[in-house]
């Protein structure tokens, strides 16, 4: 137990500060900023359980993200239930939507399944709005607060320890798939199928697992972040910003490895509550020059720092260790 | 439909005012995909932000209205030569440092690009839809029985003629040779003392200078906002696919067939489906006809 | 050769792409525990053949019969698992892994656990001559090497036949030389093997049976000997100077 907690000494660090950090902070904002680093996090986890270790890149994943928060928030409105329920019907749902995007992923490589995932997520945010007998178009639906656990009507702290839990299981999700027969076998498909194939491993099998493993993560963090934002809007919760932004937090943390989503998100999330709080006075419109900093961000980060935060973290250990 | 009921002129009127829109509209798609077509089957390169080129032009033919009253035609020849300086540009900056990486790198660096224009335009320019309506959009043309707007034959026109003349410049120009052949061996082409760099630099411009030309024929027929390029962008990738990779024949036909299955869906089915449209028929080319009609080069293997 | 029943059949197989016949009613008996020798000019349908076999593309007509069971159209992963292996001509290493973690994914065909592969992985890295590089990653390795590491990667699924795609391509004398030990090695350890080569010197000395395709069609089988004086054989591959060159 010691020898694993040494050797991911970064993620005791960064989970160990957030577990403790409720018990030091009180102010309200500090700790809603990392409610929100460790969601975005758990996000881009997600993201790259598919896209950085099943080597399946996908720029649709804010697809499972609303149908996680649409789920949760029509299951409170429209039917008086719990949002936990809505919790596990989105996940059921995001398989389903997972599994096929999972079918496109062996019909299509690279850039043609990136395309087509974006695709998916514009059919679905279209759908959305238009059905507004069921889903409240495009006005979005409002999620009522209603306090206790079972309505997920939490605190400050509360939100803490649950944004915490869920980024710990796709943390440990991860790991999983860099230590487990599962994750050696879905990194020979990552790095060629054909080779993996020829040695007995069921590439669509695994491609499709991790696509709905992936799918099913993202929902369950799209329904905690529709009773913790309190609104759920189409445009936003399908939006290929957003998917684009599940993607940003991995690749500059690191895209390969199980710290690197959580540090790109600390980085990115930081930036953009620091930001919004400098300007506070900013409309939708100025939201926009966070994004121009973000795409001009992957254009740099992915041409000149590859391997993330994380590689460069890396590489400094073992300079260290040489020296 | 009973089949033995002979088409009477009702029908034919209706068949006709359809064939009509098909035509204008898939001329404008052609002037879209033909760049698109162009960067893909010789670069190699799937670019994501190709439509936000597009939507660039058609703010371009707004702002050009509204402070200069300057009409879309007149100004498509001015974005020309201004979006092949963009392409220029962006190519130097941007696509000549992964053109020989990964997948991922690729689409990544231009899902960066796409999120920054489209953000560059909503700070600059707000999310606000805009419009640009010049003297003959409500100027109606008739003939026999079909009705269409004066604003759509136009650039029906222009669209077609320019890339007939992209046409005409890939088959009798030297560079155009150069182009097409580097477009079938990369390798051999290098081999052949064909400097690969500036055929990518030309290439991309060109298709810029296309696509941006395109958006601002197209700004009065459509919304003018930020994202308005997503939903082009896709539908350019299914003619693309259809027509086979950096066939500019293919293109055109392709472009036919697409503007059909439009024309004929928002007929009957309303023309909210319009929106979807796009997204859905792209999954569907790609996972049924990813060879494209004429069997070529597949766009699943993507053969980089 | 025996009356054992033979470990792979292949019963008039055929394989088209469009108009092209790469492969034409091809029919084999591999024997267990022999080496068969596959020659023939490039492009006649040599490594179609394994691809046919090996399940990634299916046969117009014909099947393929390994271990008495019918493989034919089954994917290339259910063939790896009922035990017949083979390695790709270009080599396909996945280069951002470790060597041992490459031979590691082999290792876990057969295995179900991380620890128990690692340590099958280490013996065949051991066997193979690659214990010097096991920690590199496989991207770094000279092609020498690559080649090692495809032949290990094969071995380490525990095939009952193997079948190797030109592994001797490209390898220095001394490189060559060490592929063959090792491939004679495996063999007397009991391993079954398809062997397509293009350096006959290798070739004579290691298969006991060779099948010259031409075309797609098999145009000889025998002894090594016996097909060096084939007319046909030295007429569409070997050449007079070949000939020549043995007597």
């Amino acid at each position: 137990m010691s020898a694993l907690l040494r050797a991911r000494r970064g993620a005791v660090v960064v989970f160990g500060l957030a577990a403790l950090t409720p018990l030091v902070v009180r102010d309200a904002y500090f700790l809603d900023s990392l409610v929100l680093i460790l969601l975005w996090g758990a996000l881009s986890a997600a993201w790259n359980v598919a896209g950085g270790y099943a080597g399946q890149v996908s720029i649709g994943h804010a697809s499972f993200f609303g149908i996680g928060a649409y789920s949760a928030a029509l299951m409170v409105t429209r039917f008086g239930r719990g949002p936990w329920l809505g919790l596990l019907v989105g996940v059921v749902l995001s398989i389903g939507a997972g599994l096929i995007i999972g079918v496109l992923s062996n019909r299509l490589k690279g850039p043609y399944f990136a395309l087509s995932t974006i695709a998916f997520s514009q059919v679905l945010l279209i759908g959305v709005s238009r059905w507004r007998g069921f889903t409240a178009g495009a006005e979005g639906i409002p999620v009522p607060f209603r306090p206790g656990f079972a309505t997920l009507g939490l605190g400050h702290t509360g939100w803490v320890y649950m944004a915490l839990s869920v980024a710990l299981v796709c943390y440990a999700v991860e790991v999983y798939l860099e230590r487990s027969r599962v994750g050696y076998q879905l990194a020979g498909v990552r790095e060629d199928e054909d080779a993996a194939e020829a040695l007995g491993i069921h590439t669509r099998k695994l491609k499709v697992g991790a696509v709905a493993l992936s799918a099913a993560l993202t929902s369950i963090c799209g329904s905690l972040w529709a009773q913790y934002v309190g609104f759920v809007d189409p445009t936003y919760v399908f939006s290929v910003d957003l998917s684009v932004r599940f993607a940003l937090n991995a690749i500059i943390g690191g895209m390969g490895t199980a710290l690197g989503p959580f540090l790109g998100s600390i980085l990115i999330t930081s930036l953009e509550t620091y930001l919004r709080a400098t300007f506070s006075n900013w409309d939708a419109r100025f939201a926009g020059i966070y994004l121009v900093i973000y795409g001009t961000a992957l254009i740099l980060v992915v041409r000149f720092v590859p391997e993330g935060l994380a590689g460069i973290a890396a590489r400094i250990r073992m300079r260290k260790a040489h020296a | 439909m009973d089949p033995a009921r002979r088409l009477g002129p009702a029908q034919i009127d209706v068949l006709a005012q359809l064939a009509v829109a098909t035509v204008l509209l898939g001329g404008i798609y052609a002037l879209i995909s033909v760049g698109l077509t162009l960067i893909f089957g010789i670069m190699r390169v799937v670019n994501f932000a190709h439509g936000e080129f597009l939507m660039l032009g058609m703010y371009l033919a707004f702002w050009a209205f509204v402070v200069f009253t300057a009409d879309p035609y007149f100004v498509v020849f001015v974005a020309i030569p201004l979006f092949f300086v963009v392409g220029l540009v962006v190519y130097g900056l941007v696509m000549r440092g992964v053109i020989h990486a990964s997948h991922n790198v690729q689409i990544f660096t231009t899902v960066g690009l796409s999120t920054v224009l489209q953000n560059v335009a909503l700070v600059a320019w707000s999310g606000d839809f805009r419009f640009v309506r010049p003297w003959h959009l409500s100027t109606v043309l008739r003939a026999g029985s079909t009705i269409f707007n004066l604003t759509q034959v136009v650039a029906s026109l222009i669209a077609v003629a320019l890339t007939l003349a992209l046409v005409a410049f890939m088959k009798w120009t030297h560079a155009g040779r150069v182009m097409r052949a580097t477009a079938q061996d990369r390798e051999a082409a290098t081999l052949m003392g064909i400097d690969t760099d500036r055929v990518y630099r030309l290439t991309f411009a060109i298709g810029i200078a296309a696509v941006g030309a395109a958006g601002v024929l197209v700004a009065p027929l459509y919304s003018v906002y930020p994202t308005a390029g997503l939903q082009f962008v896709l539908l350019s990738y299914v003619v693309v696919v259809l027509g086979g990779l950096g066939d500019m024949l293919g293109a055109m036909i392709g472009s036919l067939i697409v503007a059909a299955v439009e024309v004929a869906g928002s007929y009957f089915f309303g023309v909210a489906w319009k929106e979807i449209f796009y997204f859905i028929l792209f999954i569907l080319v790609l996972v049924f006809r990813p060879a494209g009609l004429f069997g070529q080069r597949g766009a699943e293997t993507l053969g980089v | 050769m025996s009356d054992t029943a033979p470990i792979l059949d292949l019963d008039c197989v055929t394989k088209r792409f469009g108009g092209l016949t790469a492969v034409s009613g091809v029919s084999l008996r591999v024997a267990a525990g022999e080496i068969l020798g596959i020659i023939g000019p490039n492009g006649a349908g040599k490594t179609t053949l394994f691809n046919v076999i090996s399940g990634y593309y299916r046969p117009e007509s014909g099947r393929i019969l390994f271990a008495g069971a019918d493989v034919t159209g089954q994917p290339p992963h259910a063939i790896c698992r009922l035990g017949l292996t083979r390695t790709f001509q270009l080599v396909k290493p996945f280069g951002n892994l470790s060597v041992i973690d490459n031979v590691m994914i082999g290792a876990l065909t057969r295995l179900p656990t991380v620890s128990s592969a690692r340590l099958e992985a280490e013996r065949v890295v051991e066997m193979c001559g690659l214990a010097a590089h096991a920690g590199g990653h496989a991207r770094t390795l000279p092609i020498g090497l690559r080649k090692r590491l495809e032949v290990a990667r094969a071995l380490a699924t525990r095939p009952r036949l193997l079948l190797l795609d030109e592994v001797m391509a490209g390898l220095n004398p001394t490189e060559l030389a060490g592929i063959v030990e090792l491939i004679r090695r495996l063999h007397a350890d009991g391993l079954t093997l398809i062997v397509i080569e293009h350096i006959m010197a290798a070739m004579m000395r290691l298969a006991q049976r060779i099948v010259v395709l031409h075309h797609g069609e098999a145009i000889a089988e025998g002894a090594p000997a016996a097909i060096t004086q084939d007319r046909r054989v030295v007429d569409a591959y070997l050449g007079e100077e070949f000939v020549l060159a043995q007597a």
